[in-house]
Protein backbone atom coordinates (compact mmCIF):
# COMPACT_ATOMS: atom_id res chain seq x y z
CA UNK A 1 0.00 0.00 0.00
CA UNK A 2 0.92 3.39 -0.20
CA UNK A 3 -0.43 7.02 -0.32
CA UNK A 4 -3.93 7.39 -1.20
CA UNK A 5 -5.28 10.90 -2.87
CA UNK A 6 -8.87 11.73 -2.68
CA UNK A 7 -11.01 14.68 -4.72
CA UNK A 8 -14.07 15.43 -4.30
CA UNK A 9 -15.64 18.49 -6.33
CA UNK A 10 -18.99 19.74 -5.30
CA UNK A 11 -20.59 22.80 -7.11
CA UNK A 12 -24.22 24.57 -7.60
CA UNK A 13 -22.68 26.40 -10.60
CA UNK A 14 -25.73 24.50 -12.72
CA UNK A 15 -28.56 23.78 -12.61
CA UNK A 16 -28.05 20.47 -11.73
CA UNK A 17 -25.63 18.82 -10.09
CA UNK A 18 -21.76 19.28 -10.85
CA UNK A 19 -19.61 16.88 -8.99
CA UNK A 20 -16.72 14.61 -9.91
CA UNK A 21 -14.48 12.62 -7.07
CA UNK A 22 -11.48 10.83 -7.60
CA UNK A 23 -9.15 8.38 -5.81
CA UNK A 24 -5.93 6.92 -6.43
CA UNK A 25 -3.20 5.25 -4.60
CA UNK A 26 0.28 7.56 -5.68
CA UNK A 27 1.81 4.59 -7.41
CA UNK A 28 5.40 4.92 -9.12
CA UNK A 29 5.33 5.60 -12.92
CA UNK A 30 4.30 2.85 -14.51
CA UNK A 31 3.27 0.43 -12.06
CA UNK A 32 -0.13 -0.42 -10.48
CA UNK A 33 2.07 -2.53 -7.71
CA UNK A 34 4.57 -0.43 -6.21
CA UNK A 35 3.55 2.76 -4.56
CA UNK A 36 5.74 5.51 -4.22
CA UNK A 37 7.66 5.42 -0.98
CA UNK A 38 9.60 8.96 -0.34
CA UNK A 39 8.41 12.11 0.16
CA UNK A 40 9.44 15.44 1.83
CA UNK A 41 7.03 18.34 3.64
CA UNK A 42 6.94 21.46 5.22
CA UNK A 43 5.59 24.55 5.89
CA UNK A 44 7.11 28.03 5.08
CA UNK A 45 6.08 31.59 5.18
CA UNK A 46 6.93 33.03 2.18
CA UNK A 47 7.66 37.10 2.14
CA UNK A 48 6.84 39.11 -0.66
CA UNK A 49 8.97 40.38 -3.72
CA UNK A 50 11.37 37.89 -4.54
CA UNK A 51 11.03 34.16 -6.20
CA UNK A 52 11.84 31.42 -4.36
CA UNK A 53 12.77 27.78 -4.67
CA UNK A 54 10.27 25.88 -3.16
CA UNK A 55 11.55 22.40 -4.98
CA UNK A 56 14.42 21.47 -6.41
CA UNK A 57 14.27 19.16 -9.46
CA UNK A 58 17.03 16.49 -9.15
CA UNK A 59 17.54 14.09 -12.28
CA UNK A 60 16.55 11.01 -10.07
CA UNK A 61 12.73 12.66 -10.39
CA UNK A 62 13.66 12.87 -14.80
CA UNK A 63 10.00 11.00 -16.25
CA UNK A 64 8.84 9.88 -12.76
CA UNK A 65 5.37 10.30 -11.09
CA UNK A 66 6.17 12.79 -8.39
CA UNK A 67 3.26 14.33 -7.02
CA UNK A 68 3.26 18.06 -5.14
CA UNK A 69 0.20 19.23 -2.87
CA UNK A 70 0.41 22.53 -1.88
CA UNK A 71 -1.71 24.89 -0.16
CA UNK A 72 -1.85 28.79 0.49
CA UNK A 73 -2.85 29.15 4.05
CA UNK A 74 -3.35 32.80 4.22
CA UNK A 75 -6.80 33.74 4.80
CA UNK A 76 -6.69 37.26 3.14
CA UNK A 77 -8.14 36.31 -0.06
CA UNK A 78 -6.12 39.30 -1.91
CA UNK A 79 -2.84 37.28 -0.91
CA UNK A 80 -1.70 35.03 -3.55
CA UNK A 81 1.43 32.74 -4.35
CA UNK A 82 2.40 32.44 -8.11
CA UNK A 83 3.32 29.01 -9.10
CA UNK A 84 6.83 28.98 -11.54
CA UNK A 85 8.29 25.74 -13.09
CA UNK A 86 11.79 26.54 -15.40
CA UNK A 87 10.50 30.12 -15.48
CA UNK A 88 7.09 28.75 -16.97
CA UNK A 89 4.05 30.71 -15.06
CA UNK A 90 1.84 27.16 -14.08
CA UNK A 91 -0.85 29.53 -12.06
CA UNK A 92 -1.23 31.24 -8.95
CA UNK A 93 -3.07 29.99 -5.12
CA UNK A 94 -4.85 32.54 -3.64
CA UNK A 95 -5.76 32.62 -0.05
CA UNK A 96 -6.88 29.09 0.92
CA UNK A 97 -6.88 27.67 -2.28
CA UNK A 98 -4.75 24.50 -2.93
CA UNK A 99 -3.69 22.44 -5.70
CA UNK A 100 -2.22 18.83 -6.35
CA UNK A 101 -0.05 18.38 -9.39
CA UNK A 102 2.31 15.78 -11.31
CA UNK A 103 5.55 17.17 -11.37
CA UNK A 104 8.16 15.80 -13.76
CA UNK A 105 11.45 17.26 -12.97
CA UNK A 106 12.23 17.28 -16.69
CA UNK A 107 15.49 18.62 -16.06
CA UNK A 108 18.04 20.17 -13.19
CA UNK A 109 16.29 23.73 -14.13
CA UNK A 110 12.86 21.91 -13.61
CA UNK A 111 12.60 23.53 -10.29
CA UNK A 112 9.12 24.34 -8.47
CA UNK A 113 9.26 28.40 -7.77
CA UNK A 114 6.77 30.34 -5.36
CA UNK A 115 6.42 34.14 -5.04
CA UNK A 116 4.37 35.72 -2.65
CA UNK A 117 2.18 39.25 -3.45
CA UNK A 118 0.25 40.90 -1.25
CA UNK A 119 2.21 39.90 2.12
CA UNK A 120 4.12 37.38 3.65
CA UNK A 121 1.95 34.00 2.43
CA UNK A 122 2.37 30.78 4.45
CA UNK A 123 1.92 27.49 2.47
CA UNK A 124 1.78 23.89 3.16
CA UNK A 125 3.50 21.60 0.79
CA UNK A 126 4.14 17.88 0.39
CA UNK A 127 6.22 16.12 -2.58
CA UNK A 128 5.59 12.33 -2.68
CA UNK A 129 8.26 11.03 -4.99
CA UNK A 130 10.54 7.55 -6.01
CA UNK A 131 13.60 8.98 -6.66
CA UNK A 132 16.36 11.70 -5.85
CA UNK A 133 19.15 12.61 -5.85
CA UNK A 134 20.69 13.31 -2.97
CA UNK A 135 23.83 16.07 -2.63
CA UNK A 136 27.05 14.63 -1.11
CA UNK A 137 28.42 16.67 1.64
CA UNK A 138 29.84 20.42 0.45
CA UNK A 139 27.73 20.35 -2.64
CA UNK B 1 -23.41 29.71 -5.22
CA UNK B 2 -20.31 27.92 -4.43
CA UNK B 3 -17.30 25.35 -5.61
CA UNK B 4 -15.70 23.40 -3.22
CA UNK B 5 -12.83 21.11 -3.40
CA UNK B 6 -11.59 19.03 -1.20
CA UNK B 7 -8.45 16.89 -0.67
CA UNK B 8 -7.53 13.89 1.62
CA UNK B 9 -3.83 12.54 1.78
CA UNK B 10 -3.40 9.68 3.61
CA UNK B 11 -0.81 6.84 4.21
CA UNK B 12 -1.28 3.78 7.08
CA UNK B 13 0.77 3.51 9.76
CA UNK B 14 3.62 1.42 8.28
CA UNK B 15 2.98 2.47 4.74
CA UNK B 16 4.82 5.63 3.80
CA UNK B 17 6.23 6.07 7.44
CA UNK B 18 6.23 4.01 10.35
CA UNK B 19 3.44 6.17 11.43
CA UNK B 20 0.00 7.05 9.98
CA UNK B 21 -0.19 10.09 7.56
CA UNK B 22 -3.58 12.44 7.12
CA UNK B 23 -4.13 15.45 6.10
CA UNK B 24 -7.53 17.12 4.56
CA UNK B 25 -8.02 20.26 2.60
CA UNK B 26 -11.08 21.83 1.51
CA UNK B 27 -11.15 25.33 -0.26
CA UNK B 28 -13.98 27.23 -1.93
CA UNK B 29 -12.65 28.10 -5.49
CA UNK B 30 -13.34 32.12 -5.53
CA UNK B 31 -12.39 34.41 -7.96
CA UNK B 32 -8.96 36.30 -7.97
CA UNK B 33 -9.04 38.19 -4.90
CA UNK B 34 -12.81 37.90 -3.81
CA UNK B 35 -14.49 35.40 -1.53
CA UNK B 36 -17.28 35.22 -4.63
CA UNK B 37 -16.80 32.31 -6.28
CA UNK B 38 -15.57 31.28 -9.86
CA UNK B 39 -18.91 31.39 -11.99
CA UNK B 40 -18.09 29.49 -15.12
CA UNK B 41 -16.78 26.26 -15.73
CA UNK B 42 -16.50 24.14 -19.25
CA UNK B 43 -18.30 21.29 -17.62
CA UNK B 44 -17.07 17.79 -17.01
CA UNK B 45 -15.43 16.23 -20.48
CA UNK B 46 -13.52 13.85 -21.57
CA UNK B 47 -10.93 13.45 -24.25
CA UNK B 48 -9.79 9.99 -25.96
CA UNK B 49 -6.90 10.10 -28.09
CA UNK B 50 -5.96 8.70 -31.32
CA UNK B 51 -2.37 9.17 -31.41
CA UNK B 52 0.41 9.82 -29.70
CA UNK B 53 0.57 13.59 -30.74
CA UNK B 54 0.08 16.18 -28.86
CA UNK B 55 -3.27 17.73 -28.10
CA UNK B 56 -4.22 21.56 -26.82
CA UNK B 57 -6.96 20.77 -23.76
CA UNK B 58 -7.67 24.36 -23.02
CA UNK B 59 -6.40 27.60 -25.16
CA UNK B 60 -5.11 30.49 -23.26
CA UNK B 61 -6.55 33.09 -25.71
CA UNK B 62 -10.28 31.95 -24.48
CA UNK B 63 -9.77 33.09 -20.82
CA UNK B 64 -8.84 36.17 -19.32
CA UNK B 65 -5.05 35.96 -17.62
CA UNK B 66 -4.02 36.00 -14.16
CA UNK B 67 -6.68 34.99 -12.46
CA UNK B 68 -7.55 32.39 -10.21
CA UNK B 69 -8.77 29.22 -12.67
CA UNK B 70 -8.32 25.38 -11.83
CA UNK B 71 -8.19 22.94 -14.02
CA UNK B 72 -9.21 19.40 -12.82
CA UNK B 73 -7.27 16.65 -14.52
CA UNK B 74 -7.99 12.42 -14.51
CA UNK B 75 -6.55 9.86 -16.35
CA UNK B 76 -9.52 6.96 -16.26
CA UNK B 77 -6.85 4.51 -17.89
CA UNK B 78 -6.68 1.28 -15.80
CA UNK B 79 -3.41 -0.12 -17.55
CA UNK B 80 -0.55 1.18 -15.49
CA UNK B 81 1.93 2.04 -18.42
CA UNK B 82 -0.46 4.36 -19.95
CA UNK B 83 0.54 8.38 -19.35
CA UNK B 84 -0.56 11.33 -20.12
CA UNK B 85 2.35 13.97 -20.24
CA UNK B 86 0.80 17.43 -19.05
CA UNK B 87 2.78 20.79 -20.53
CA UNK B 88 1.55 24.01 -20.16
CA UNK B 89 2.43 25.64 -23.56
CA UNK B 90 5.39 23.00 -24.36
CA UNK B 91 7.15 23.49 -20.52
CA UNK B 92 6.17 19.96 -18.73
CA UNK B 93 4.47 19.68 -16.12
CA UNK B 94 4.30 16.48 -14.52
CA UNK B 95 2.72 12.81 -15.97
CA UNK B 96 -0.53 11.12 -15.09
CA UNK B 97 -0.37 7.75 -14.95
CA UNK B 98 -2.95 5.82 -14.70
CA UNK B 99 -5.62 6.81 -12.15
CA UNK B 100 -3.54 9.55 -11.70
CA UNK B 101 -5.70 12.94 -11.34
CA UNK B 102 -4.85 16.33 -10.85
CA UNK B 103 -6.04 20.26 -9.60
CA UNK B 104 -4.29 22.76 -11.06
CA UNK B 105 -4.29 26.43 -10.62
CA UNK B 106 -3.75 28.20 -14.96
CA UNK B 107 -2.76 31.33 -14.87
CA UNK B 108 -4.19 31.33 -18.85
CA UNK B 109 -1.62 33.68 -20.47
CA UNK B 110 -2.57 34.19 -23.78
CA UNK B 111 -0.98 35.70 -26.69
CA UNK B 112 -1.48 38.52 -29.01
CA UNK B 113 -3.42 37.65 -32.59
CA UNK B 114 -1.42 39.14 -35.56
CA UNK B 115 -3.31 41.55 -37.13
CA UNK B 116 -3.19 43.86 -40.94
CA UNK B 117 -5.29 46.06 -42.49
CA UNK B 118 -6.28 46.37 -46.33
CA UNK B 119 -6.39 49.66 -47.62
CA UNK B 120 -8.48 49.78 -50.45
CA UNK B 121 -8.70 52.61 -53.44
CA UNK B 122 -9.86 53.60 -56.97
CA UNK B 123 -12.99 51.81 -58.50
CA UNK B 124 -13.55 47.88 -58.91
CA UNK B 125 -14.62 46.10 -62.20
CA UNK B 126 -16.64 43.34 -62.68
CA UNK B 127 -15.54 39.90 -61.91
CA UNK B 128 -12.13 41.56 -59.75
CA UNK B 129 -11.36 39.15 -56.93
CA UNK B 130 -10.09 39.39 -53.56
CA UNK B 131 -8.92 36.22 -52.24
CA UNK B 132 -7.68 35.20 -48.69
CA UNK B 133 -7.63 32.44 -45.96
CA UNK B 134 -9.45 30.47 -48.67
CA UNK B 135 -11.98 32.96 -49.58
CA UNK B 136 -12.81 34.58 -52.67
CA UNK B 137 -14.79 37.54 -52.87
CA UNK B 138 -15.91 37.99 -56.58
CA UNK B 139 -17.61 41.10 -58.12
CA UNK B 140 -20.87 40.79 -59.78
CA UNK B 141 -20.74 44.61 -60.62
CA UNK B 142 -18.85 47.77 -60.32
CA UNK B 143 -18.36 49.17 -56.83
CA UNK B 144 -16.94 51.60 -55.18
CA UNK B 145 -14.34 51.43 -52.69
CA UNK B 146 -16.64 51.51 -49.93
CA UNK B 147 -18.89 49.27 -51.58
CA UNK B 148 -15.98 46.94 -51.81
CA UNK B 149 -14.98 47.30 -48.01
CA UNK B 150 -18.75 46.13 -47.10
CA UNK B 151 -18.28 42.96 -48.96
CA UNK B 152 -14.86 41.93 -47.22
CA UNK B 153 -16.49 42.37 -44.17
CA UNK B 154 -19.36 41.07 -44.76
CA UNK B 155 -17.52 37.96 -45.54
CA UNK B 156 -16.92 35.12 -42.97
CA UNK B 157 -13.43 33.67 -42.80
CA UNK B 158 -12.42 30.30 -41.17
CA UNK B 159 -9.26 31.93 -39.50
CA UNK B 160 -9.86 35.20 -38.92
CA UNK B 161 -11.65 37.99 -38.13
CA UNK B 162 -12.44 41.58 -39.95
CA UNK B 163 -14.20 44.79 -39.08
CA UNK B 164 -14.16 48.09 -40.97
CA UNK B 165 -11.83 50.37 -39.55
CA UNK B 166 -12.98 53.23 -41.83
CA UNK B 167 -14.64 53.36 -45.46
CA UNK B 168 -11.92 52.30 -47.41
CA UNK B 169 -9.79 50.04 -44.74
CA UNK B 170 -10.75 46.80 -43.42
CA UNK B 171 -8.67 45.01 -40.52
CA UNK B 172 -8.15 41.49 -40.23
CA UNK B 173 -7.31 39.83 -36.61
CA UNK B 174 -5.78 36.30 -36.54
CA UNK B 175 -8.06 34.29 -33.91
CA UNK B 176 -5.08 32.24 -32.88
CA UNK B 177 -1.98 33.85 -31.29
CA UNK B 178 -0.67 30.66 -32.46
CA UNK B 179 -0.61 32.03 -35.94
CA UNK B 180 2.69 32.97 -36.49
CA UNK B 181 2.17 33.22 -40.21
CA UNK B 182 3.39 37.20 -41.39
CA UNK B 183 1.00 38.10 -44.38
CA UNK B 184 3.18 39.96 -47.17
CA UNK B 185 2.53 43.52 -46.87
CA UNK B 186 2.01 46.15 -49.99
CA UNK B 187 -0.02 46.21 -53.03
CA UNK B 188 1.23 43.30 -54.31
CA UNK B 189 0.68 40.74 -51.63
CA UNK B 190 1.04 36.98 -52.23
CA UNK B 191 -1.09 36.05 -49.06
CA UNK B 192 -4.09 38.85 -49.44
CA UNK B 193 -4.30 38.19 -54.12
CA UNK B 194 -6.30 40.99 -55.66
CA UNK B 195 -6.90 40.13 -59.23
CA UNK B 196 -8.56 43.52 -60.97
CA UNK B 197 -9.23 44.45 -64.49
CA UNK B 198 -9.80 48.07 -63.29
CA UNK B 199 -7.86 50.27 -61.40
CA UNK B 200 -8.61 48.60 -57.60
CA UNK B 201 -5.92 48.13 -55.89
CA UNK B 202 -5.88 46.84 -52.19
CA UNK B 203 -2.50 47.70 -49.92
CA UNK B 204 -1.82 45.10 -46.90
CA UNK B 205 -0.07 46.98 -43.90
CA UNK B 206 1.06 44.67 -41.32
CA UNK B 207 -0.65 46.10 -37.99
CA UNK B 208 -0.33 43.81 -34.96
CA UNK B 209 3.01 41.54 -34.56
CA UNK B 210 1.92 38.13 -33.17
CA UNK B 211 2.72 36.58 -29.88
CA UNK B 212 2.27 33.01 -29.73
CA UNK B 213 0.34 32.05 -26.26
CA UNK B 214 2.18 31.07 -23.52
CA UNK B 215 0.22 29.20 -21.82
CA UNK B 216 -2.20 26.53 -23.59
CA UNK B 217 -3.13 23.13 -21.42
CA UNK B 218 -1.94 20.28 -24.14
CA UNK B 219 -1.75 16.83 -22.99
CA UNK B 220 0.66 13.74 -24.73
CA UNK B 221 -0.55 10.32 -23.93
CA UNK B 222 2.55 7.80 -23.52
CA UNK B 223 3.07 4.17 -22.98
CA UNK B 224 -0.41 2.75 -25.14
CA UNK B 225 0.22 0.56 -27.79
CA UNK B 226 -3.08 1.77 -28.94
CA UNK B 227 -3.18 5.45 -28.11
CA UNK B 228 -6.10 5.45 -27.11
CA UNK B 229 -6.34 6.75 -23.65
CA UNK B 230 -8.96 8.89 -21.65
CA UNK B 231 -8.83 11.92 -20.40
CA UNK B 232 -11.63 13.70 -18.02
CA UNK B 233 -11.02 17.41 -17.90
CA UNK B 234 -12.55 20.15 -15.99
CA UNK B 235 -12.13 23.81 -16.18
CA UNK B 236 -13.19 26.57 -13.23
CA UNK B 237 -12.63 29.86 -14.88
CA UNK B 238 -13.90 33.52 -14.33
Amino acid sequence: MATTASMQLNSDLMTGVLSASATSTLMKAGTTADGLDQMKMGYNKIPTGTSFDLLDATAGGIDKAAKVYICNESTDETYYVTIVIDAKTIGRLYGGDWMFIPWNQDDATHDLEITATGGTNNVTWICFHEGETLLTQGD
Amino acid sequence: MAISAALTLTSAAGDLTTNALSLTTSASLTKAGLSTAISQTSGLGRKTTATTDQYTLFKADEYTADKAHKVYLKNTSSNAAYYFLITIDDEPLGRLYAGDWALIPWSATGGTQAAFSVTFASSWATDDTAVFDGVTITLGAVETTAAMVDLVVAAKYPNWTVVETSANVATFTAKDSNDLSLIEEGAASDDYVITTAGSGTGTVARTVAPVASANDIKITPGGSSTNEVTLEHMLFNE
